[in-house]
């Protein structure tokens, strides 16, 4: 409940944060990652400073994580299928070697089906992401989203001492 | 106005989240490599794996375990070995590419088969280990150890037997049936290779040529009467070698057809055996006793020796190719993980040298101290490019232990040459007692010597087990009941007995292993049952020989005619057809010997060679 509860949060403020649609629609398809990739791993922390470094929606980041990490435990068996084709196809074992036994990059975990499966199915779908996450907020802001911005519900939210938090990272 | 790219103030903050990311790595490394240490090593073995502290050295690229303890998989309350201190030294450069070569390795304080203080807990799931221990424990069973039975006979019993209980009448229907399917098959082939047309052909050309006259055809007329001559002897040359082929055919279709018959005698040696286990007939043959009395305790040996065997073969799988692995334990799937070997690189894990200082302590007569070297023990062998040695010597004197001595060579190297051996020769040492099943006799060997010899190569497995004690025990564990007058004989036989020598032995392949144990028991006991009951049972089992005899003749009969019937027409048909074709092969010889002669008289020609 407490996590749905912050999910809504999440949903709210980011739709009515300062960032452009396009902003957050970038914030939502490198978040997109941490959701349909196992977490614990190298490629996510680039990702997530990316999240932090980079003028995008950290909230649209936490958003994306948040709506894409059931999608990646359904999608798990789909990655991998499609990291074990890619491991055992015989063109690219000599890629896959060569990383292997390259220093540092067997941290990766590249050469576990699931994360490479997930990896690469996260990079297709990272620009259709972004593009109607875009299509999305904008739509929103331009239909409900001045309506919503005057409920009790979202001064209740945005009046949380989490919301100061976030506004730290808040697209300029 | 133009949008930054980045957003500079979020350094600091992702500087201080990396910092504390690091922090709870350094805090916590070490409580999550044991546990990951704990819960691979368990998964590896197949047993539970305790370790009671792990330290990382991060400057030297060490690690430091404490207090290893490692379950017996096939005795639960026991530890098949346990370490006080383990010290491994890591390659930093292969630690790079995620890789563990310990380059130096010293254990001390090692015990063997030491009480647990609480029981392991049996590792359950799908795992190679455990399925390896299953089916390890599978293999065992399959062996037909007997139990001595040691019923007195008074009188000699009715055998009641069914006729679809004996192995001899299912094998003779399916003799008889694979016989039907043969004589098919043969018609089905000779038709096929169709000899009678190129005969017929053959010889219609004969009848063809005989009508011909050199001087009449003229030179180019004699010359294409020649020219279709040969081209008839090409055919039945053709012909002949189809008639080859099916030879071999006939002769491998009726080898497998006589070996069907063969396995007629087994069965009925079987059915005997069955028929005589009906009437519970005790037993003097020697072979038998000592399976009875050695039989399980030997294939506990041979099935531990088996197991790690077999994981040795798993974790340390010869050539280059590709690796799976199940990926790691996780919320996520786990999928596989997939090595990727290169040659003169790494192998994922490599122990170049180890050295152990073992101690044994306590009460044990194994007490003492003692020194291992480990070799090359890798994930890759074809990598590493030399098989693992490990090798084993006491060095403690004033015991009363003669010694130990343990090697093996586990041999991966190449995929076509896969070899594992081990062999560990003990003297002087305290050997475990154990109860004879089905009989209320208990052995205490006593102090002796053991030796244990176990061989893989490919699907052949080679084992040898013996002890031999001079100091051997009895005790009876008849619980309160009184010893029938069998067991009494063979009671007074056993306590009079101080020299033990057993020699089991198993051979054959995986799938199909023989077991053969012999003692100096068996032997002694065998002659003085045979002595007091041997009249008796010789009459029981010609009893149970012409019962069997007389249900399975009528069926085995026939189908030894049938076979035979089968192999004489298949040989005779063969013989005609190899006839019909030399026949007109001469025929036509001569007719080219006489066109050819008439082509140019008095000119010798040479033998055509087709």
């Amino acid at each position: 409940m407490f996590a749905l509860l912050k999910l809504i949060q999440s949903i709210i403020k980011t739709l009515h944060s300062d960032g452009t649609p396009g902003q957050v629609a970038a914030g939502m398809a490198l978040g997109a990652a941490l959701g349909l990739t196992p977490l614990m791993n190298v490629h996510n922390l680039v990702v997530f400073s990316l999240i932090v470094l980079l003028n995008v929606s950290f909230g649209g980041g936490m958003l994306g994580w948040a709506l894409f990490v059931p999608l990646g435990f359904i999608l798990d068996p789909l990655f991998h299928a499609i990291g074990l084709q890619l491991l055992e196809a015989p063109g690219l074992r000599s890629l896959w070697t060569g990383w292997y036994n390259t220093p540092l990059l067997p941290y990766t975990n590249f050469n576990n089906t699931v994360v490479l499966g997930s990896v690469v199915g996260w990079l297709v779908l990272a620009v259709p992401i972004f593009f109607a996450a875009r299509w999305g907020v904008a739509r929103y802001r331009a239909t409900i989203g001045a309506r919503v911005q005057q409920s009790k519900f979202y001064k209740a939210i945005t009046a949380s001492k989490v919301y100061n938090f976030y506004r730290l990272f808040r697209p300029e | 106005m133009a949008v930054q790219v980045f957003r500079w103030k979020a350094i600091g903050p992702l500087l201080l989240f990396l910092l504390l990311l690091a922090i709870l790595l350094w805090l916590f490394a070490e409580p999550v490599a044991k546990d990951t240490s704990e819960e691979v090593g368990t998964e590896l073995l197949g047993t539970q794996v305790d370790i009671g502290k792990l330290d990382i050295i991060a400057k030297e690229a060490s690690v430091d375990l404490s207090a290893l303890q490692i379950a017996d998989p096939f005795d639960l309350n026991r530890n098949l070995v346990e370490a006080s201190e383990i010290s491994l030294k890591l390659n930093p450069l292969a630690l790079a590419e995620k890789k563990f070569v310990v380059e130096n390795f010293r254990l001390s304080g090692m015990r063997f088969g030491t009480d647990r203080k609480t029981p392991a807990k049996p590792v359950k799931g799908d795992g190679f280990a455990p399925q390896a221990l299953r089916a390890v424990r599978q293999w065992s069973q399959q062996f037909d150890v007997p139990l001595l039975k040691l019923t007195p006979i008074d009188t000699l019993k009715q055998l009641v037997l069914n006729p679809t209980q004996l192995t001899t009448i299912r094998t003779a229907q399916a003799v008889a049936a694979r016989a039907d399917s043969a004589r098919g098959a043969l018609e089905r082939s000779f038709q096929q290779v169709n000899i009678k047309g190129t005969v017929d052909s053959a010889r219609g050309m004969v009848t063809r040529l005989r009508a011909l006259d050199p001087k009449k055809l003229g030179l180019d007329g004699t010359r294409q009467a020649i020219e279709d001559a040969r081209a008839t002897l090409k055919q039945l040359e053709s012909a002949k070698q189809r008639l080859n082929a099916l030879e071999q055919q006939v002769k491998g279709g009726v080898g497998s057809l006589t070996s069907g018959l063969g396995t007629l005698d087994e069965a009925r040696r079987k059915d005997y055996a069955f028929a005589r286990s009906l009437l519970q007939l005790p037993t003097f043959s020697a072979p038998e006793i000592g399976q009875a009395f050695f039989g399980k305790v030997s294939i506990d040996r041979f099935q531990q020796a088996l197991y790690y065997t077999e994981l040795a073969r798993h974790y340390m799988p010869p050539g280059l190719l590709p690796k799976e692995d199940p990926g790691p334990e996780r919320l996520r799937a786990s999928g596989k993980t997939l090595r990727f070997p290169k040659e003169r690189d790494w192998p994922k894990f490599l122990m170049q040298a180890g050295q152990l200082d073992l101690a044994i302590g306590g009460d044990s007569p194994l007490r003492g101290a003692y020194e291992a070297v480990v070799q090359g023990l890798t994930s890759d062998p074809s990598l590493y490019g030399q098989p693992t040695v490990i090798h084993t010597r006491r060095t403690a004197e004033g015991s009363a232990i003669a010694g130990i001595d343990v090697d093996a060579v586990i041999d991966h190297v190449r995929p076509d040459r896969v070899r594992d051996s081990a062999a560990a020769r003990l003297r002087g040492v305290k050997l475990p007692s154990f109860t004879v099943p089905g009989l209320p006799f208990r052995l205490n060997p006593g102090t002796g010597g053991a030796n244990l010899n176990f061989a893989l190569k490919g699907d052949q497995i080679f084992g040898r087990w013996s002890i031999g004690s001079n100091q051997a025990g009895w005790a009876l564990d008849s619980a309160g009941r009184k010893l029938n007058s069998l067991e009494t004989l063979v009671w007074r036989v056993l306590s009079g007995m101080k020299e033990l020598s057993v020699d089991a032995r198993v051979s054959g392949t995986v799938r199909s292993p023989k077991l053969a144990v012999s003692s100096n028991l068996d032997r002694a006991i065998a002659q003085r049952l045979e002595a007091v009951i041997g009249e008796e049972v010789a009459k029981a089992e010609k009893m149970v020989r012409a019962k069997v005899d007389g249900l399975v003749a009528a069926k085995v009969e026939p189908v030894r005619r049938q076979v035979a019937q089968v192999r004489s027409q298949a040989e005779q048909r063969l013989g005609l057809e190899e006839k019909g074709l030399d026949d007109v092969e001469k025929q036509l010889q001569a007719e080219i010997k006489r066109l050819t002669a008439g082509l140019a008289p008095g000119i010798k020609l040479p033998k055509l060679g087709i």
